[in-house]
């Protein structure tokens, strides 16, 4: 998959010098970036949907334990695991085969690890949401598939945003899903000016606030509607 | 002889007749989420088009190929795919039918066991999300990408396609093999199948020789999409390959079924239960 996007990137660049004013190796670094930041956020999608069908999250709800907490805590674990075992060695590996470059300066390495943490907390409580749907719906594969394609192509996961029209930039602006990959790369990159960093995180933060607002109104409602169908 | 024959097929027909209208009747139980489904689907898969379309805006063309000509290309990936779909999806689930004991059951019943696992699945939804995608591409770029629709050339187009399906159902049914052994296979799928076929999306001669080869002659999906649309185009990266690559789309797709099939006899016989059927 990463090879493929950096043999295509490359078949390009052997065209042209500078895509853009951006140089080949920025690309690459952006593209290898999103590639990792996305194994690594990648979230157990139907842990809830399992539980809400099979009705096991009836004795869920007995446990001692706030269940929100129970499932935050749980990916939590996963994301240390990934980072110790998945991380380390892509990023070997990376830095190695496809020369990615290092943080533009100390100051963008420290806001692109803020950043990241900030990013997997907006698409965790975005992530929150559907996983909530699944009261209502029972199943929701096909509701985080698109949500899954949205972030692909919105984020910037796959293409940085710089590559996209105007228009939708305007758009994508009144979503949370730049704030999830495309911030954080591109201050790794240095690609945001110093007085807007504070101004994108606080942006993060935002999103934050809003979509965890949005996924303690759907807990909220759901704890009342809660139907188990047998268990 | 001869008559009992005709009653054969004729039999065929009929059942596989029957195994759709019950397959369509599944899948209009759950109307909202079938369509839903089949959205999703699509909307996944043009993302993929997206990203190209976005890439290729700022560039008049990548090593020759301009963008109409890359979707054409493209094309041939997502109509071959719901294509085989739309016939195989008993394949592409055959690892699910053995783990959870379904495969258990056609063994005791008195039909051939391909037949029953190719009519027991359709998947309607992957099938127009795939489709749909892939008539929105062939629809933009049958015009403009300066081929002439004769009919040599739609019998080319026509075989192609069913040769692209036949390589990637071999391809399927060559990873479920592995279940007879491994149980569940899906893992393996993902690697040999979706990897490819990210790669087949582009001209394979934007990629290292390695990779060439390896899509031709290992997974070959350079038969589902490269050699064909290079039949209609002709752009100059062919000279780097044999020029007869372009019609062995067919005999490739015939071939590997024969070999994987043989595979498939081989595993059939050391198939053992997986113990958990729930029916």
């Amino acid at each position: 998959m990463i090879f493929v996007n950096i043999s295509i990137w490359r078949a390009i660049y052997e065209e042209e010098e500078t895509i853009g004013g951006v140089q080949f190796k920025m690309l690459i670094t952006y593209i290898v970036l999103g590639f990792l930041l996305q194994s690594i956020f990648a979230m157990e999608e139907y842990l809830i949907e399992n539980k809400v069908r099979s009705g096991l999250i009836s004795s869920d709800f007995l446990k001692p334990i706030s269940f929100r907490f129970y499932i935050f805590s749980y990916n939590m674990g996963t994301l240390v695991f990934k980072i110790l075992m998945q991380l380390f060695p892509a990023l070997i590996v990376s830095v190695a085969l496809f020369g990615m470059l290092p943080p533009f300066s100390v100051s963008s390495a420290v806001y692109f690890l803020v950043s990241a943490m900030l990013a997997y907390l907006v698409l965790y409580n975005l992530n929150f949401i559907i996983w909530m749907s699944s009261f209502w719906f029972y199943w929701t594969f096909s509701l985080v598939t698109i949500k899954d394609a949205a972030i692909m192509i919105f984020s910037g996961a796959l293409l940085p945003l710089w590559f996209m029209p105007q228009w939708i930039m305007d758009i994508i602006w009144f979503t949370p899903f730049d704030s999830i990959y495309f911030t954080p790369i591109s201050l790794y990159l240095g690609q945001i000016p110093a007085d807007e960093t504070i101004m994108c995180l606080v942006r993060q933060i935002i999103w934050i606030v809003i979509l965890f607002g949005i996924g303690q109104a759907m807990w909220r409602s759901a704890n009342k509607k809660l139907v188990v169908q047998g268990g | 002889m001869e008559t009992k024959g005709t009653n054969k097929i004729a039999e065929f027909i009929y059942l596989f007749f029957i195994y759709s209208k019950l397959n369509t009747k599944i899948m209009l139980e759950y109307k909202l989420d079938r369509f839903l489904l089949a959205f999703a689907v699509f909307f996944r898969e043009i993302i993929s088009v997206v990203v190209m379309v976005l890439i290729l805006t700022r560039f008049v063309h990548i090593k020759g190929w301009e963008m109409n000509e890359m979707l054409f290309l493209y094309s041939f990936l997502f109509l071959s795919y719901s294509l085989f779909i739309f016939f195989f999806t008993g394949i592409r689930d055959f690892d699910d039918m053995v783990y959870n004991g379904e495969f258990d059951r056609f063994l005791i019943r008195p039909l051939g066991l391909m037949f029953q696992i190719i009519s027991s699945r359709i998947d309607y939804c992957a099938t127009v999300g795939h489709g749909a995608v892939g008539i929105i591409l062939l629809l933009h770029t049958a015009g403009s990408a300066g081929i002439e629709w004769n009919a040599r050339n739609l019998l080319y187009y026509i075989t192609a396609l069913i040769g692209g399906a036949i390589i990637q159902a071999s391809l399927f049914m060559l990873s479920s093999c592995f279940s007879f052994w491994a149980v569940k296979t899906t893992n393996l799928r993902n690697l040999i199948f979706f990897n490819s076929r990210r790669f087949a999306g582009y001209p394979i001669s934007f990629y290292p020789a390695v990779i060439q080869k390896m899509l031709i002659f290992i997974v070959p999906f350079a038969f589902v999409s490269y050699f064909p649309a290079q039949f209609f185009l002709r752009k100059p990266d062919i000279e780097m390959f044999w020029s007869g690559y372009l019609y062995l789309t067919p005999v490739v797709g015939a071939a590997m079924f024969a070999l994987v099939y043989a595979f498939w006899r081989l595993g059939l016989k050391s198939y053992s239960s997986s113990g958990n059927s729930m029916y």
